[in-house]
């Protein structure tokens, strides 16, 4: 009871005092003479969430960045040694030649998956497409660590002789063969895959909402103008179809990339990085939590930062080009 | 600018502002109490302990008549998700409770070093508890001769469960030495059947049955000066006494048509429900090593559980002679923050003392006095279990949770599953584990 009024104080309050803070400030920039009112006031208004940003986003990059080269405790620095350690460790290599594997695999399987289905969706009447669309959507509202939960049951494995209650056991032992403990087998990266298909089997009803409104948007006059001219479907959607949409492709793609990236609880929930399956946040984490070194932690992140920049200033780069030529 | 446009700037803001303030308010939330404990002879006291759910209600209960007749109000500050970031913070900011319950020394013994906690001997008859207690269950919160934590109650692991009928039916008896043990598995084997069930899949910490294991094999087989030493990390993580533990242990257990899906699987295989095939019929396997937790409901199969006593049979891990029986556990520890409260010394003198019934008649206490009597105890089984834990010869906490976390929530889990499921051979496994120790 205290906690549910706590909380609605400090709405009141956060929500009233950031009106009373604007109110203030917009009344001073009034009193302003003329021309100055109208040449501070943007400022004025744009003040707090730079200062938001400052606070909450630089400091703590530069601070994070300020511990990758200090020790465990951030008391005493000690060069580049972070990140030399980490990088000539066996453990972390995998882990990040899985985080690589992630990256590339898991958003290009979303956005495949995403896109058939949006197009065959489209096919369907508006029934059929509705509910095929609802049904793949439906994991998008399921939270990480409950899919991971969910997903357990699938690979679950039970001594032989045993009722096998993992469905893919079920299977295995139904057809005659041995209980397998899926996520060890890490013959050919086998249970990072399988963790794949946990983000994969979420993600992809993200992926087919957007695509499949960009295809709605595609203007049917050039549908028509590529049938009259003799294509056939797959040349009107590959070279048609896809041209038009590719700027949502792209962004689908790197939502999802960026969300890979950053991919903890799957993993964390499933095999704790146990059997070669280790992700870079996963990494961090225990590096942070379990170990107390700071300074390791630190450099991982950096490390991730430094390869999450070049994504983001693709995609920025790719929404300021979209804007233009709209 | 338009008005509407002002308004959904105000608004974003607004909720920018919102998100912050929420993110903010969390760390002064709740109602904080008083620095430095609460003073003396105000008649208020506040615990903080780790555990939750029916434990947290049992152990509040227990001290309700003893409020009554001594007119001290108890505050109880549960932290059953999050009881090191609790104290640490509150220890931090100087906000210290009077008396916290520490399921790990580890942490307790921080305090100590920073000059936080109080010596035992100025609250109670410390030469006294050492008697009353089951011997080695304070010396978990020594500090150069001092004590700080007097256990409230404790939990025992090695323990070795059976499915009584079928064990009695087949006319096996409980071991009383290593080398019984040895030959019972072997003649198990012989008649038939995998003698052990053994699980340790537990999500993300996944390896501490395995650390268990090996704690409880170098308890019993190096003793526990050696073992205290390894804990200390005064010998080598991966010295020839802990290579010999884990040999034993794999011979015993993970060796080939020892353990119940083969060693392998064993990673794999929840270890909540690992045990249940010793109930099959006939039984896929008869022997369990686990802590006394998992005869608490929702580990053992429903018809199990509503019928222990007749069904389940319990011996204790055995020694190298019949004379020792050393065991295994862990406990919470009671220690003291401000020693100059006159409220708190009573409370600690009641939690200790022999009329402590703890939450004897629900399930999950165990009472560390050597006096407890086991009639309070409502099922045989607890009261066996219960006798066990009185008459063993030394008790040692959980080595795991005295390590440094890097190593006995880190490392040592993670290369125990990896010489368990056959990623890494035992030397690579212990070498990696003594280098991963903080220096």
């Amino acid at each position: 009871m205290v906690k549910v009024i706590n909380a609605l104080l400090a709405v009141v309050a956060g929500v009233g005092g950031a009106l009373l803070l604007y109110w203030v400030l917009n009344f001073l920039t009034e009193r302003l003479p003329g021309k100055w009112e109208g040449r501070i006031k943007p400022y004025v208004y744009i003040l707090p969430a730079l200062l938001a940003i400052g606070v909450f986003l630089l400091y703590p990059v530069a601070q994070t960045i300020q511990y990758s080269f200090a020790n465990q405790t951030s008391t005493r620095y000690v060069g580049f040694e972070n990140y030399t350690d980490l990088l000539g460790e066996r453990d972390f290599q995998i882990t990040l030649i899985n985080t690589l594997l992630w990256i590339i695999i898991a958003p290009t399987i979303v956005v495949a998956l995403g896109l058939a289905v949006a197009v065959l969706a489209d096919k369907l009447n508006t029934r059929g497409e509705n509910l095929s669309k609802t049904i793949i959507f439906l994991p998008m509202a399921i939270s990480g660590v409950a899919a991971a939960a969910i997903w357990r049951f699938v690979y679950e494995v039970r001594p032989e002789g045993e009722t096998q209650i993992g469905l893919l056991n079920a299977i295995t032992t139904g057809l005659g063969f041995d209980p397998v403990a899926w996520l060890q087998q890490d013959t050919a990266k086998l249970n990072t895959m399988l963790l794949m298909i946990i983000l994969i089997w979420g993600q992809t009803g993200f992926s087919m909402v957007l695509l499949s409104a960009a295809i709605k948007g595609v203007p049917e006059e050039t549908l028509e103008a590529a049938r009259i001219d003799g294509a056939n479907e797959r040349q009107t959607f590959f070279r048609v179809v896809v041209p038009q949409i590719w700027g949502s492709i792209v962004t689908v793609f790197i939502t999802v990339l960026i969300g890979v990236m950053k991919i903890f609880d799957q993993v964390y929930v499933m095999t704790n990085g146990n059997f070669n399956t280790n992700v870079i946040a996963v990494r961090f984490f225990n590096e942070l939590i379990t170990n107390g070194d700071a300074g390791k932690a630190a450099a991982i992140v950096v490390m991730l930062m430094i390869a999450v920049i070049p994504v983001m200033i693709y995609q920025v780069r790719n929404f300021r080009a979209q804007e233009a030529s709209r | 600018m338009g008005r509407r446009k002002a308004i959904q700037r105000v608004a974003l803001v607004a909720a920018v502002a919102l998100a912050a303030s929420a993110c903010l308010s969390e760390d002064g939330g709740g109602d904080g109490g008083g620095g430095g404990g609460t003073t003396s002879g105000d008649k208020n006291v506040e615990i903080v302990f780790g555990f939750g759910g029916d434990q947290s209600k049992g152990f509040q209960q227990s001290l309700e008549a003893f409020q009554q007749s001594s007119g001290i109000t108890i505050k109880f500050t549960e932290a059953s998700q999050s009881f090191d970031t609790l104290i640490r913070t509150r220890v931090r900011a100087n906000n210290l409770p009077d008396i916290a319950l520490f399921p790990q020394p580890g942490i307790l013994k921080d305090f100590v070093a920073q000059g936080k906690m109080t010596d035992l001997s100025t609250q109670l008859d410390v030469n006294k508890l050492q008697a009353d207690f089951v011997p080695g269950t304070l010396d978990a919160g020594e500090v150069d001769g001092k004590f700080y934590g007097a256990p409230v109650s404790y939990n025992l692991k090695s323990l070795v469960f059976y499915p009584k009928k079928a064990f009695e039916a087949k006319g096996y008896t409980a071991p009383t030495t290593q080398e019984e043990l040895t030959t019972l598995s072997n003649k198990i084997k012989t008649d038939g059947t995998t003698p052990w069930c053994l699980g340790m899949e537990s999500s993300a910490a996944t390896g501490w049955v395995a650390t268990d294991w090996l704690e409880n094999n170098m308890l019993v087989e190096a003793g526990p000066e050696t073992y205290d030493k390894w804990v200390n990390h005064e010998i080598p993580f991966d010295d020839p006494a802990v290579k010999t533990a884990a040999e034993n242990f794999e011979k015993l257990v993970l060796a080939d048509g020892n353990v119940l899906g083969g060693r392998k699987q064993v990673v794999s295989t929840a270890f909540s429900t690992s045990a249940n095939p010793m109930f099959g019929n006939p039984p896929r396997c008869f022997l369990h090593r686990q802590g006394n937790f998992i005869t608490q409901s929702g580990f053992f199969p429903k018809p199990i559980v509503a019928n222990l006593d007749a069904e389940v049979g319990v011996f204790q891990y055995p020694g190298k002679t019949a004379e020792e029986k050393p065991m295994l556990g862990g406990g919470d520890l009671a220690a003291v923050f401000n020693g100059k409260d006159d409220d708190t010394k009573q409370v600690m003198a009641f939690l200790t003392g022999a009329e402590y019934k703890g939450w004897s008649e629900a399930a999950g206490f165990l009472s560390p006095r050597k006096d407890f009597p086991l009639t309070n105890y409502k099922s045989k089984l607890t009261q066996q279990i219960a006798e066990l834990g009185q008459q063993a010869s030394v008790f040692r906490f959980d080595g795991s949770d005295q390590m440094p976390g890097a190593v006995g929530s880190g490392s040592f889990w993670k290369d125990m599953v990896a010489w368990v499921s056959g990623q890494k051979d035992l030397n690579a496994a212990l070498k990696s584990i003594e280098d991963s120790w903080p220096s």
